[in-house]
C-alpha cells in the first residue's frame, strides 16, 4: 500500500463540516453540469422563441390589407352600351371595358385631393389591384340600377402599395421596380392623409380563394381550409373505426401467434415510415393504379389516414390497456361474451383516450405536407370553392400545408407574407386541436 | 487499521458515534418519524426492528441524508455523528456519504464490472492516485465483503451476472470501499435465500469489528442473531431500545412483547 | 345499373335481411323470446351480414381485375402498334382509356348517339372535334387501332359492368335465402355474429400489413421498371446527378446520399447534445414547476407541422446564416439555402424528440442505481455522468437511431432550405440536395410517369425505404433489449 492511501486511512474522524478541496472541485463540477443542462432548455427556449416570434411577426401583416376608398362614375357609354339595363347583355362587357372607368375615378380622386403628381392619368392602374375591376364588375351585374350613378367602392389596393404601408417595399426598391414609381407612392401618402387608403383587417385572407402569381393581395385560405377540412373527414372517418377496431384485436383478442407478431411489428414501423413514402404509395396505389382523380381531398385524406393509423392504433391500444382487468373479470363473470364485455365496457371506458389519441393524430395529419406533394395538392391554384359534398372530396383542391408550401415557392416576397400568415391560421387550427385533447384527458381522466 | 489512532481498549461500548435528538420526518402530509432520539454505539451492531410501514428505513435514511433526494421529505431535530451536527448548513452531504456507507434492501450493483462497481467510490473522492492503489483498495474491500475468492478470477465481469447474495456482498464491498465509519443497511438481507442470507449476516458480526453498523431488519431472529442493540418502532414512534438480549427476552413495553411474540407484526 | 345503384341495393338487402332474420327467429320459437339461444337482434345481424359481405367482397374485387382484364382482352388490338416496348404499350392504354372515357362523355352529354360512338371510324377524322365539342380535350387525333380498341374497351366494359351488378345482387340473395333458412331458436347467433366481428377486428388490424405491402409493392415494381431502362451501377455508383427531361440523364444516388447524411448529421450534432441535456436537466435536476414548464414548451416544438420549419428555414434562419457568413460577413456563404440552414433547422425539430425519448430512457433507469450511488457519496453528476448514462447509453444509442431516420426521411425542410443543387461537397455552407427533395422534384414536374426521370424517383423512394426501415429495426431491437435488462 502506498503513503497516500495510508494517509487518507491515518485521518479518521473527518470533519464533515469543513468541506475539503476535493469536494469543493466536485462541487464545481456539478454546477458546471446542471449549467450545462440549463443551457440545453434555454437553447430550446430561445429557438420555440424565436421560431414563434418570427411566425408571428412575419405573418401578422397579412391579415390586414390596404384598401382604397375611390368613389367612381359607372359611366352608362361604357357598361352598358344598349342602355336597357339588362344584366345579360351587360355580363358581355368584360372586366377590360370596366378598367378605364376605374383609372378615371383614381385620376379624378388625386386631383380632387389637389395633389400635384408627375404620374399620367392611365398609369393610375399601378395603384390598384387588377381583380379591382371584377370586384366592380360583379357589383354593377348584380345591381344594375347603380349604372350612371357614382358609387364609392372599397377596392383593394395593388401589392406594392400594399408593401409600402407595411414597409415591405421602400422607396429604394421602388426604383427597381417596373410596377410601380416613386410617384405612386407619393399619391399614396398623399391619400393615406386624406384617410382615402387604410390599412383593415381582411376577412379575404381567412376565407377568400388563391389567386395567380401576380396578385398576392387577393390570396386567401379559404378554399385550401376547405380541402383540409374534406381530407380530415375522410381521415376521421376511416382512421377511428379502423384504428379502433385493429386495437381492439391486438389488445384483446389477438392470439400469440406469428400473424399477430408481424401485424404488431407493421405498425411499429409504419409509425416511423417517412411520409414521403406514403406519398409514392398514394400515388402509385391511388392515383396510377386505381385511376382515383389527382389533387382530390379524398385521395389525399387517404394517404394521410394510412400515415395516421399507426399513430391512433399506438394510443388506442394504450387507453385500453389502462382499463383494469377486474373490468373485463367482472362483465364476464355475469356471463357477457368476451366480445361483448369489450364492447360494453371496456371500450367506453377507454373512449375518452382515444379520443385525446385521435384529435393528436388528426393534428398531426392537418399539418403534413410532403405526401400531399406527390398527389398533385401543390401547383394548382384553388380559385374555386367545391360547390357540394362531393364536389369538396371529388374536386381538385389544395390544403393549407400546401397552399402555404406554394405561396411559399412563389417569387413575390408579398407572397411570403401570406405564406407566414397561413401558417398562424394553421396553428390556430393545430393548438385549438390539442388543447381540445388535453381538455377531454383532464375532464375524463381516470384514476383506477 | 481505521481507527489506529485509538487505542484498541479505549474503544467501549459507551463511545457514542451517532446521537439524534427528537427527529421528525414528515413525507408531504404524512408524519413518519414522531420525535425519536437515540444513542448509536460505536463498534456495535444496532438493529432497527418494527413492522413494515413503522418508520424505521426513513429513520435510517436521514443518517446519510439519503432522504434529501426525496422532493417531499422535510427532517427536523438534531443528529450528530461524532458531535457533528450532520444537517448544518456547511455540511456537504456528499462528504458525509463517504464517511456514512449504506446497502440497500435489494442488491444494486451497477451495469458495470465487479471491478468497477468497487472502484467506483474510491474514483469519485480520490482516494487512490495510482492504477496500484486502486487495484489494492478494490482487493481490499472485496475481501473485507467476504467475496474475493469468490471473483478473484472474473473481476471484469458485469456485477450485475452475479448471483442474489452474491450481489449483495458486492454491495457491501463498495460500501466498504470508501472508508466510511458508519455502515447502515436498509433490510439487506430481504431479497436473499437463507444461505445467503447466512453469509452476509457472518459478514455483518465481522464488519462489527471496525464500523458502527446500523441494519434495518423485520425479522425478528436477524435481530437477535446480529445485533447488540436493539430499537423497536412502531407507527413512527421509538417504542424502546436496548441491549438486545435485554430486549427479546425481557420488553419494557407491551407493545414490544407483543410483537416480539408474533401478535402485531 | 351503375355502381351506385348495386351498392345501394344490397345494403338495402341486407337491411331487409335484418328484420326479416329477427322476425323468422322469434316466430320459430313461437314468440317466447326466452327460447331464444341468443338476443333477437342477432339473428337479425347475422342475417344482414351474411347477405352483406360475400357480395361486397365480391364488388370490390371485381372492381379492382375488370379494368385490368378489360385492358388485357383489348391490347392486341393496338399491339400493332408498339408492343416491343411495355413503357409504349402503357402511354398507348392511356391513350384508348382516354377516348373510351371521352365517348362516353360524348354520349353522356347528347352529342354522340350511343350507336355512332360503335361505328365511328377513325378516318371520319371528327373525333377530336366531336368531343371538343361534348367537352373533352385530347391531345391528338386519334388513330384507327387505338379507337377500335377504344370501342371495344367500351363494349367489354359495358358488359363487365352489366355481369357484375347480376352476379353480385345474386350473391346477395343467395346468401339472405341461406342465413334465413338457418334461422331458428337453437341456431347460435350471437357467437356467428361474434366470429364475424372478429373477422371484421382481423380485416382492420391487417390494414397494417396491407399498407406495407402496398408500399413495397409500388416502390419494387416501379423501382425493377426503372433499372430495366437504366443501369442499376450507375444509379448507385454515380457522382453526377442531372437529370434532363430530354433524355441523357445522369441518375448517380451518391450526391443526394451525400446531401442526406451531411444535413442529418448537422441536424443530429444540433439536436443530440441539446435534446441529451435537457433531458437529463428535466429528469434529474429540474424541479416540478420548471418541468411542468420546460417540458410542454419543448413539446410545442414537437407539434410544429414541418412545413413551418421548412418555412422558417427559408426566411428567417437562411437570411439570418447570411448575414454572419455570407459576403455581407465571412463570405462563406453564397445563398441562403445551404446545408448549414437545413441542417440547423432540422436540428430544433429533432431536439423534443430526442429529448421525450431520452427522458423516458432515463426514467426507465431504476431508482436503486441512482440510490446506490448517491448512498457511495456521488453527487448527482457524477451519478448522472458515471452510473445513469452508462446504464442508459443502449437505450440512448436506440434514440440518437431514431432521430437519425427521421432525419434522412424529412422533407419540407430541405426542400425549402437545402437548395437544389445536386454536389457533394464539403462546405457546409454550399447548397445540396436530398434524396427526398429529389423524390418530391421528380414526381412534381409534368414528366410522364413512364421516363427514367420520374421512375429513379420510386428507386430513391426505395432507398430511403430500406434506409429508415434498417435503422428503425435497428433502434427498436437496441431499445427492447435495453428495457428487458431492467424488466
Amino acid at each position: 500500500m502506498t503513503d497516500a492511501t495510508a494517509a487518507a486511512a491515518l485521518a479518521p474522524k473527518k470533519s464533515i463540516i469543513t468541506v475539503d478541496d476535493r469536494t469543493q472541485k466536485r462541487n464545481a463540477a456539478e454546477k458546471r453540469f446542471r449549467a450545462y443542462g440549463i443551457a440545453a432548455i434555454a437553447a430550446g427556449m430561445v429557438f420555440l422563441v424565436v421560431l414563434l416570434g418570427s411566425i408571428l411577426l412575419n405573418g401578422v401583416t397579412a391579415f390586414q390589407q390596404t384598401f382604397i376608398q375611390v368613389p367612381v362614375y359607372l359611366d352608362p357609354a361604357k357598361v352598358d352600351k344598349e342602355g336597357n339595363r339588362d344584366p345579360e347583355e351587360m355580363a358581355k362587357v368584360s372586366t377590360f371595358g370596366y378598367k378605364p372607368l376605374l383609372i378615371e375615378a383614381m385620376a379624378e380622386l388625386v386631383t380632387e385631393r389637389g395633389i400635384e403628381t408627375e404620374i399620367a392619368p392611365g398609369d393610375m392602374d399601378a395603384l390598384f389591384s387588377s381583380s379591382a375591376v371584377a370586384q366592380l364588375r360583379d357589383r354593377v351585374l348584380a345591381n344594375p340600377d347603380l349604372v350612371g350613378e357614382t358609387v364609392s367602392f372599397n377596392i383593394l389596393a395593388a401589392s406594392r402599395v400594399d408593401g409600402y404601408l407595411k414597409d415591405r417595399v421602400s422607396r429604394d426598391s421602388v426604383a427597381r421596380d417596373k410596377n410601380i414609381d416613386a410617384g405612386h407612392l407619393d399619391i399614396v401618402d398623399a391619400l393615406r392623409a386624406e384617410g382615402d387608403v387604410v390599412k383593415r383587417f381582411n376577412w379575404d385572407f381567412i376565407l377568400g380563394s388563391d389567386a395567380s402569381e401576380s396578385r398576392p393581395e387577393q390570396a386567401g385560405m379559404g378554399v385550401a381550409m376547405l380541402g383540409s377540412f374534406f381530407m380530415m373527414l375522410v381521415v376521421l372517418g376511416l382512421s377511428l373505426p379502423i384504428g379502433v377496431a385493429a386495437s381492439i384485436y391486438l389488445e384483446e383478442f389477438a392470439p400469440q401467434n406469428r400473424l399477430t407478431d408481424v401485424i404488431e411489428v407493421n405498425i411499429s414501423n409504419l409509425a416511423a415510415v417517412p411520409s414521403i413514402v406514403f406519398g409514392i404509395l398514394g400515388l402509385a396505389v391511388f392515383i396510377q393504379f386505381m385511376e382515383f382523380p389527382q389533387s382530390a381531398p379524398l385521395v389525399g385524406g387517404l394517404v394521410l389516414t394510412l400515415m395516421t393509423l399507426p399513430t391512433i392504433i399506438i394510443s388506442t391500444r394504450a387507453a385500453l390497456k389502462s382499463v383494469p382487468p377486474s373490468i373485463r373479470d367482472a362483465a364476464l363473470g355475469v356471463g357477457a361474451s368476451k366480445m361483448q364485455s369489450v364492447f360494453h365496457h371496456v371500450l367506453p371506458l377507454a373512449m375518452p383516450g382515444i379520443l385525446t389519441g385521435t384529435i393528436i393524430g388528426l393534428a398531426q395529419a392537418l399539418g403534413e405536407t410532403a405526401p400531399l406533394l406527390l398527389i398533385g395538392m401543390v401547383g394548382y391554384i384553388a380559385t374555386n370553392y367545391p360547390d357540394g359534398i362531393s364536389s369538396g372530396f371529388l374536386d381538385p383542391n389544395s390544403a393549407m400545408p400546401a397552399q402555404i408550401y406554394e405561396w411559399a415557392k412563389r417569387a413575390d416576397p408579398a407572397y411570403y407574407e401570406r405564406a407566414w400568415g397561413g401558417i398562424i391560421i394553421l396553428l390556430v387550427f393545430l393548438f385549438a386541436m390539442n388543447a381540445i385533447a388535453i381538455l377531454l384527458r383532464r375532464k375524463f381522466e381516470r384514476r383506477w | 487499521m481505521y481507527d489506529r489512532t485509538f487505542p484498541e481498549n479505549a474503544v467501549t461500548a459507551q463511545d457514542i458515534k451517532i446521537e439524534a435528538k427528537g427527529v421528525n420526518v414528515h413525507y408531504g402530509d404524512t408524519h413518519a418519524i414522531k420525535d425519536v432520539s437515540v444513542d448509536i454505539q460505536d463498534k456495535t451492531v444496532t438493529a432497527f426492528i418494527g413492522p413494515s410501514g413503522c418508520g424505521k428505513s426513513t429513520f435510517l435514511r436521514c443518517f446519510n441524508r439519503m432522504n434529501d433526494t426525496i422532493d417531499s421529505a422535510r427532517v427536523t431535530g438534531d443528529i450528530r455523528i461524532d458531535g457533528e451536527d450532520i444537517y448544518d448548513k456547511r455540511v456537504d452531504p456528499v462528504q458525509l456519504r463517504a464517511k456514512v456507507g449504506m446497502v440497500f434492501q435489494k442488491p444494486n450493483p451497477f451495469p458495470k464490472s465487479i471491478y468497477d462497481n468497487v472502484a467506483y467510490g474510491p474514483k469519485i473522492h480520490g482516494l487512490a492516485h495510482t492504477r496500484a492503489d486502486l487495484d489494492d483498495i478494490v482487493e481490499k474491500a472485496l475481501r473485507r465483503g467476504a467475496i474475493w475468492d469468490e471473483v478473484k478470477d472474473r473481476l471484469q465481469a458485469p456485477g450485475t451476472g452475479l448471483s442474489g447474495g452474491q450481489q449483495q456482498r458486492l454491495c457491501i464491498a463498495r460500501a466498504i470501499a470508501t472508508e466510511p465509519e458508519v455502515l447502515l443497511m436498509d433490510e439487506p438481507c430481504s431479497a436473499l435465500d437463507p444461505i445467503a442470507t447466512g453469509q452476509v449476516e457472518e459478514l455483518i458480526d465481522e464488519l462489527r469489528r471496525d464500523y458502527s453498523v446500523v441494519i434495518v431488519t423485520h425479522s425478528m431472529q436477524q435481530a437477535a442473531r446480529v445485533s447488540q442493540k436493539t430499537a423497536f418502532f412502531h407507527l413512527g414512534n421509538l417504542v424502546e431500545y436496548g441491549d438486545t438480549d435485554e430486549i427479546f427476552t425481557n420488553p419494557q413495553d407491551p407493545k414490544t412483547e407483543s410483537y416480539i411474540t408474533g401478535r402485531i407484526g | 345499373m351503375p355502381f351506385y345503384w348495386t351498392l345501394a341495393t344490397i345494403l338495402g338487402l341486407a337491411a331487409l335481411g335484418f328484420f326479416l332474420g329477427r322476425h323468422r327467429a322469434v316466430a320459430s320459437v313461437g314468440g317466447e323470446r326466452r327460447k331464444l339461444h341468443s338476443l333477437r337482434k342477432y339473428y337479425g345481424i347475422n342475417v344482414a351480414m351474411k347477405t352483406l359481405t360475400p357480395a361486397l367482397g365480391l364488388l370490390v374485387v371485381w372492381l379492382i381485375a375488370q379494368p385490368v382484364i378489360v385492358e388485357w382482352r383489348v391490347s392486341d388490338l393496338v399491339a400493332g402498334t408498339d408492343v416491343a416496348d411495355t413503357r409504349v404499350q402503357t402511354l398507348v392504354m392511356v391513350d384508348v382509356r382516354r377516348v373510351a372515357n371521352g365517348l362516353d362523355t360524348a354520349v353522356a352529354a347528347g352529342v354522340l348517339s350511343e350507336a355512332d360512338a360503335a361505328s365511328l371510324t377513325a378516318d371520319s377524322g371528327t373525333i377530336r372535334d366531336t368531343l371538343g365539342d361534348a367537352g373533352v380535350a385530347l391531345g391528338s387525333d386519334v388513330s384507327a387501332p387505338v379507337l377500335a380498341a377504344a370501342q371495344r374497351y367500351r363494349t367489354l366494359s359495358a358488359r363487365a359492368d352489366l355481369t357484375r351488378t347480376v352476379a353480385v345482387l345474386a350473391v346477395a340473395l343467395l346468401g339472405l335465402g341461406w342465413s334465413l333458412r338457418e334461422t331458428d331458436g337453437d341456431f347460435r347467433a350471437r357467437n356467428v355474429v361474434e366470429q364475424g366481428v372478429r373477422g371484421l377486428l382481423i380485416g382492420a388490424a391487417c390494414i397494417a400489413i396491407l399498407t406495407t405491402l402496398g408500399i413495397v409493392l409500388s416502390l419494387v415494381f416501379n423501382t425493377i421498371e426503372f433499372f430495366r431502362i437504366y443501369p442499376a451501377s450507375e444509379f448507385f455508383f454515380s457522382t453526377t446527378w442531372s437529370p434532363s427531361f430530354g433524355g441523357g440523364s445522369q441518375l448517380g444516388i451518391l450526391p443526394l446520399l451525400w446531401g442526406t447524411m451531411y444535413i442529418s448529421l448537422i441536424a443530429l450534432a444540433v439536436a443530440v447534445p441539446i435534446g441529451l441535456l435537457a433531458a437529463i436537466y428535466l429528469s434529474e435536476y429540474a424541479s416540478k414547476r420548471v418541468r411542468s414548464v420546460a417540458k410542454p414548451a419543448l413539446e410545442i416544438l414537437a407539434g410544429i407541422p414541418t412545413i413551418v420549419y421548412g418555412l422558417f428555414a427559408l426566411l428567417t434562419v437562411g437570411p439570418m446564416l447570411m448575414k454572419v457568413f455570407g459576403d455581407g460577413g465571412l463570405g462563406w456563404m453564397q445563398a441562403g439555402t445551404a446545408v448549414m440552414t437545413a441542417g440547423l433547422v432540422m436540428g430544433i425539430m429533432l431536439i423534443p424528440f430526442v429529448s421525450s425519448l431520452s427522458d423516458d430512457i432515463i426514467n426507465a433507469v431504476p431508482q436503486a442505481m441512482r440510490d446506490g450511488s448517491y448512498g457511495l457519496g456521488a453527487t448527482q453528476s457524477e451519478t448522472i455522468r458515471h452510473v445513469i448514462i452508462p446504464a442508459a447509453l443502449p437505450g440512448i444509442v436506440g434514440a440518437i437511431l431514431l432521430a437519425a431516420s427521421r432525419a434522412i426521411g424529412e422533407t419540407m425542410i430541405v426542400v425549402l432550405g437545402a437548395g437544389a443543387a445536386a454536389r457533394i461537397s464539403g462546405n457546409p455552407f454550399e447548397a445540396m440536395t436530398t434524396v427526398t427533395a429529389k423524390i418530391v422534384s421528380q414526381l412534381t414536374g409534368d414528366a410522364d410517369f413512364s421516363s427514367p426521370e420520374a421512375l429513379v424517383a420510386f428507386a430513391l423512394g426505395m432507398t430511403l425505404f430500406v434506409l429508415t426501415l434498417g435503422l428503425n429495426v435497428l433502434a427498436l431491437y437496441i431499445v427492447r433489449r435495453f428495457r428487458e435488462q431492467y424488466e
